[in-house]
């Protein structure tokens, strides 16, 4: 076999979970190559915004990284309420305790600062080690000898070996889909997220928003916001922004054909969020991204050979009802992959690592919160259309009413809005997030009577405001008729119907006689999200390193 | 006469013939024939390079008559070595003193003579066993190379740069790199703190020049602005023969003019320094003439800073133990293992061998593009040799510029069409070519949009539909003395390809399209309708008139 430059480690990707993984290597000495494919780390990154040190976990960045809170992280927050909106009228609930519970700390956080920051971070540590970050690579696939996964692939460079692969490579993970471990098969195990990054004066957000400089909020949104389909929205407060976005089912955009620029826009544009714009709104970036829906695909067995899977590679992103939960799960799993192969090795056989990994994950109760058993246990029943149907007649009854106003007198509502036990049950269906809350609204709520009259920007101008590093195209569209891809004209969020500037392009032809409908498709305002590799028969690679699209925000 | 009269053959017929003629007499009228009949540049050449080397095997100089003022000083080199009398080469030094005094010869004599004496009773730890006799098994060795041996203890100065050029224009890494060629032998020519790169000039107080290299067709043209960039100096070989890089005659050049190239003002052996652009042909070229000199070169470098060095490196100081200071050495960093790490190269003499001229190429954008002063003045010196045909054996047939097949730039009109001929895109095509060849110097642009739908095209339009012809962000950038967008909505990627233009007419059938806020003009309407009805105008007349008349419908 050919002589290839050769690490102890290689961890693929400076997320939290790659930096993680990466700084718990360097801590013990094992030489760390890190590579990155965006310009600067946290330049192909977006999260909402919440990142929580839990007491429970035996990772947390600002252990790992002195300072991280202070120097990388925007507010600490620490109200959070959800808003179940009807209209105009809202109910707001409280969700002090569940924010709160288990929780150290809980930051709001903008992922090209905290991401570059870490990776400088990393850079230092792991450089210690003989190894260091490398930015503007894209790794591209595992490189195997015979048969056995012994290093990867890359655009950029000639690939290289390691003892272990630690993939933190993010929700369009090539290498875990390389693996066998992940696909884009089914809109059911994905939710799509965009957000806009708002401009706001640290003084308007804290006179606002009734805080202080070192204090922050978040709000969540569910009800009849979103025209039927499934998922929320949410508020929280940076030191000078607002990260405010929308989260939906994947399977229920589709369905819909929705527009997510255009759900953003309901959340952006509904009164109840005038007492925070008041009339003035200045959008930094727009941005989005798949999200994994643990419950579904986090990976029980996240490994295969040397390489172990972290983070979103992994499915590792705990979305139950208002618990969002991603990036400090990612940081445990990338600690717990660095502690496998460090004992692998001590015990002479680092082909070990993933084994350990996976028992790890088990005992330190990660698998427990990605997966819930009860979530698997009601699916079947709660998720059913019957079921739906009849809880929807109950609700609309006036004995649901009564039952819901009785239930709101005695707060228990909102006592098992923060329980951890119901909201693991919660099932994925339009009841869960748009009918009952809608019903809460309508029911229990007080109105809202300001105007929002702020006018977010066109979906042209949001993409003009990316900053894009063009390259040939990255995403091949296999089957370019309506039947199979069309659906990523709607879906994708950076595209839409009759508009021409957007990746995914419906398109009349006329052929031989006939007519035919078919999608056309232009890779560059592509934000990388892998909507489009789930709904459209494509062929889905990442550009290569330092290309596509550099976010600012994240 | 001749066995062989020139005027009846082929000069590809000749050329074997010619080189088996070993009397000169004969050769010689054949020229003369040649001369009297067509003349023929190749044939004259090629009869006299025949003279050259027949005359240069018949007479076997005699070291103690040569006369020195006739010789170069490579030729000096190639011969005292030969001379194993010290007598004879003392006798030699003494006339050379006495007639040109030149340093780079003195030293080659001086050199002979301390390696027949041996080092004046100092202990040389390190015992120099030449090549051939260290390697007596090798088919070659190393002092079979002309040079190697005369490149022990040379006279160098300079900083030489070679400016690389395209199309009849200097490439951004030349401008670069004379600026930083400028920059250091500035500070180099201060008198000041050597680990700062200050040495006040060469080892006798006098500055040392930045040489600009320009070897091409028509190259003089560019050497004003060379010495605008900071050339003290430019030496230019011109000729039609180098309108492309090819790698026999650039690499003579090049090393005759380092080397054998006799001039008033390089009275060195070689540059002290040499720079390359590590372009496509700058890579090639530098390894060619370094490995012809005899020297290392230092690929890709990133940077280039002078100071001296301390080496204990006993193979570079001769004494094991001990180290030494070297001054004016080139650092050259470069990236290694794919840029990861950066090593940073010397390129050190060590006893009884030089490596000078110290070379490096460098990465285009590595050094700022300098402003050029236009009020500089420098030497422009026009380098002498005649180039044989044999240089030029390697023929280019065919040529293919890549990328930029239409340059849209430098039209007075370019009709631009978008996504507005969907209806039919062909009939689209046809009318904004239509529309464009109404004006003398015009093109046709298209939008990414149209570029990347999935339009039919006939055949007969197809042509026009080529990514080369985008403009915007990912394509060109025009600015035209009109524009017209047709079915274009104006998004800020096709904006930044366009906007600078100045008149800017759009037709658009969607009168909020964004194009209206940057256009002049703005008609609301069908392309279809609205693009023959221009036509159609121009054809007969005013085109603004035109525009008018539509606009106002």
């Amino acid at each position: 076999m050919t002589k290839h430059e050769h690490y102890e480690a290689l961890v693929v990707g400076c997320g939290p979970g790659g930096a993680a993984a990466a700084a718990t290597l360097a801590n013990q000495g094992v030489e760390t190559l890190v590579l990155e494919r965006g310009t600067d780390a946290g330049s192909k990154n977006v999260s909402g915004g919440l990142l929580y040190g839990e007491k429970s976990a035996p990772y947390t960045l600002d252990t790992l990284f002195p300072n991280f809170r202070e120097e990388a992280a925007e507010r600490p927050v620490g109200e959070y309420y959800i808003h179940n909106v009807a209209g105009r009228q809202v109910k707001t609930f409280d969700l002090h305790d569940i924010h709160h519970r288990d929780t150290e700390w809980c930051d709001a956080v903008l992922r090209r600062k905290m991401d570059s920051w870490l990776a400088d971070r990393v850079h230092e540590m792991t450089r210690e080690t003989g190894g260091g970050l490398l930015t503007n690579v894209r790794v591209n696939g595992l490189l195997r000898d015979g048969g056995e996964i012994v290093g990867v692939t890359l655009d950029e460079l000639d690939p290289i070996t390691a003892d272990v692969i630690i993939a933190a490579d993010g929700v369009n993970s090539e290498l875990a889909r390389d693996a066998g471990l992940m696909d884009w098969e089914d809109p059911e195990d994905w939710f799509q997220g965009v957000k806009a990054v708002v401009e706001m004066d640290p003084e308007v957000i804290n006179e606002r928003f009734g805080i202080d400089d070192d204090e922050g909020v978040a709000h969540l949104f569910s009800g009849d916001l979103f025209d039927g389909v499934r998922g929320g929205g949410f508020l929280y407060t940076n030191d000078q922004t607002l990260s405010v976005g929308t989260v939906f089912h994947l399977d229920s955009i589709s369905e819909e054909q929705a527009e997510p620029h255009e759900l953003l826009d309901n959340l952006l544009t509904h009164p109840l969020l005038d007492q925070w714009f008041q009339g003035e709104y200045e959008e930094r970036e727009y941005a989005a991204k798949l999200v994994p829906d643990s419950k579904k695909v986090a990976h029980p067995s996240p490994h295969r050979g040397r390489l172990l899977l972290v983070g979103d590679a992994a499915g590792q992103m705990q979305a139950q009802g208002p618990i969002i939960k991603g990036m400090n799960h990612a940081v445990t799993a990338g600690g717990l992959a660095a502690e496998a192969f460090q004992e692998a090795k001590t015990r002479g056989d680092t082909n070990a690592a993933g084994e350990l990994y996976e028992r790890k994950l088990e005992e330190e109760g990660v698998l427990a919160k990605l997966r819930p058993k009860r979530y698997r246990a009601t699916r079947a029943v709660s998720e059913s259309s019957i079921v739906n149907k009849v809880g929807n007649a109950v609700l609309d009854s006036p004995v649901g009413s009564v039952g819901l106003k009785a239930a709101g007198k005695f707060g228990l509502l909102e006592k098992s809005f923060n329980s951890p036990f119901v909201l693991g049950m919660i099932p994925d269906t339009k009841m869960s997030y748009a009918v009952i809350p809608e019903r809460i609204g309508e029911v229990m709520g007080t109105r809202v009577t300001d105007d929002n009259t702020v006018e977010p920007p066109e979906l042209d101008d949001r993409i003009g405001d990316l900053t894009y590093d063009v390259d040939d195209p990255h995403i091949e569209l296999q089957d370019n008729s309506f039947e199979a891809s069309g659906t990523a004209v709607t879906a994708c969020p950076v595209s839409a119907e009759d508009f021409g500037g957007g990746c995914y392009r419906e398109e009349t032809i006329k052929t031989n006689g006939g007519q035919e409908k078919v999608v056309s498709l232009d890779t560059q305002p592509c934000v990388e999200c892998g909507t489009c590799a789930v709904v459209a028969d494509t062929h889905w690679e990442h550009p290569s390193g330092g290309k596509g699209v550099e976010y600012k925000q994240g | 006469m001749p066995e062989i009269d020139p005027t009846e053959h082929e000069i590809a017929d000749l050329g074997p013939e010619v080189n088996q003629i070993d009397d000169e007499q004969e050769l010689e009228e054949m020229l003369a024939l040649e001369k009297g009949g067509e003349a023929r540049d190749a044939v004259i050449t090629l009869i006299e390079n025949r003279l050259d080397d027949v005359a240069g095997e018949a007479e076997d100089v005699d070291p103690a008559g040569a006369d020195l003022t006739e010789m170069t000083i490579a030729d000096i080199a190639n011969m005292v070595r030969e001379v194993d009398d010290v007598d004879v080469l003392e006798d030699i030094l003494d006339r050379e003193q006495d007639g040109k005094d030149r340093k780079g010869a003195k030293s080659q004599i001086e050199s002979r003579i301390q390696s027949l004496e041996g080092d004046d009773g100092e202990e040389t730890e390190v015992e120099y066993v030449p090549p051939e006799e260290k390697y007596p098994d090798l088919d070659h060795p190393t002092a079979d190379k002309q040079y190697v041996e005369g490149t022990v203890d040379g006279d160098y100065r300079d900083m030489w740069v070679y400016c690389e050029t395209q199309q009849g224009q200097l490439v951004d890494v030349s401008r670069e790199m004379l600026g930083q060629a400028r920059h250091l032998m500035d500070t180099y020519n201060t008198e000041g703190d050597p680990s700062e790169g200050q040495y006040g000039g060469d080892e006798d107080g006098n500055p040392e020049e930045v040489v600009a290299v320009l070897i091409g067709d028509g190259v003089s043209e560019l050497a004003e602005e060379c010495i605008a960039y900071g050339a003290d100096r430019v030496v230019y070989h011109e000729d039609e023969r180098l309108e492309r890089f090819k790698h026999k005659p650039y690499t003579e050049i090049f090393c005759h003019m380092c080397r054998d190239f006799e001039a008033d003002w390089r009275e060195y052996h070689e540059p002290r320094y040499n720079i390359f652009p590590a372009t496509n042909n700058g890579r090639d070229l530098s390894a060619l003439v370094q490995g012809e000199l005899d020297s290392g070169l230092a690929s890709d470098c990133s940077d280039l800073y002078i100071e001296s060095a301390m080496i204990s490196n006993p193979a570079k100081t001769g004494t094991p133990g001990d180290s030494k200071e070297f001054d004016r050495i080139l650092h050259m960093p470069r990236p290694d293992f794919s840029g990861f790490e950066y090593s940073t190269i010397l390129c050190i003499d060590k006893p009884h061998r030089d490596f000078h001229p110290q070379g490096a190429s460098v990465i285009p954008g590595t050094f700022d593009m300098p402003d050029p002063d236009h009020e500089r003045e420098g030497e422009i010196v026009e380098h002498d040799l005649e180039l044989p045909d044999e240089w030029f054996d390697i023929e280019i047939v065919e040529s293919d510029r890549l990328d930029d097949g239409v340059d849209l730039t430098g039209n007075d009109v370019i009709v631009s069409m978008g996504r507005g001929i969907a209806d039919d895109p062909t009939r689209g095509i046809e009318l904004g070519v239509e529309l464009a060849d109404q004006f003398e110097e015009a093109d046709l642009g298209l939008s990414r949009g149209v570029l990347t739908a999935s339009y039919q095209f006939d055949s007969h339009v197809e042509q026009y539909v080529q990514m080369e012809r985008q403009i915007g962000e990912s394509g060109q950038e025009v600015e035209p003395d009109v524009y017209i967008a047709a079915g274009i909505s104006g998004a800020v990627q096709h904006k930044v390809g366009m906007d600078e233009s100045d008149t800017i007419i759009a037709i658009n059938t969607d009168t909020d399209a964004d194009i209206r806020d940057f256009s002049d003009y703005f008609i609301q309407g069908d392309l279809f309708e609205v693009l023959p009805q221009l036509t159609e105008a121009l054809e007969e007349g005013d085109f603004a008139e035109a525009v008018a008349e539509v606009s106002d419908d």
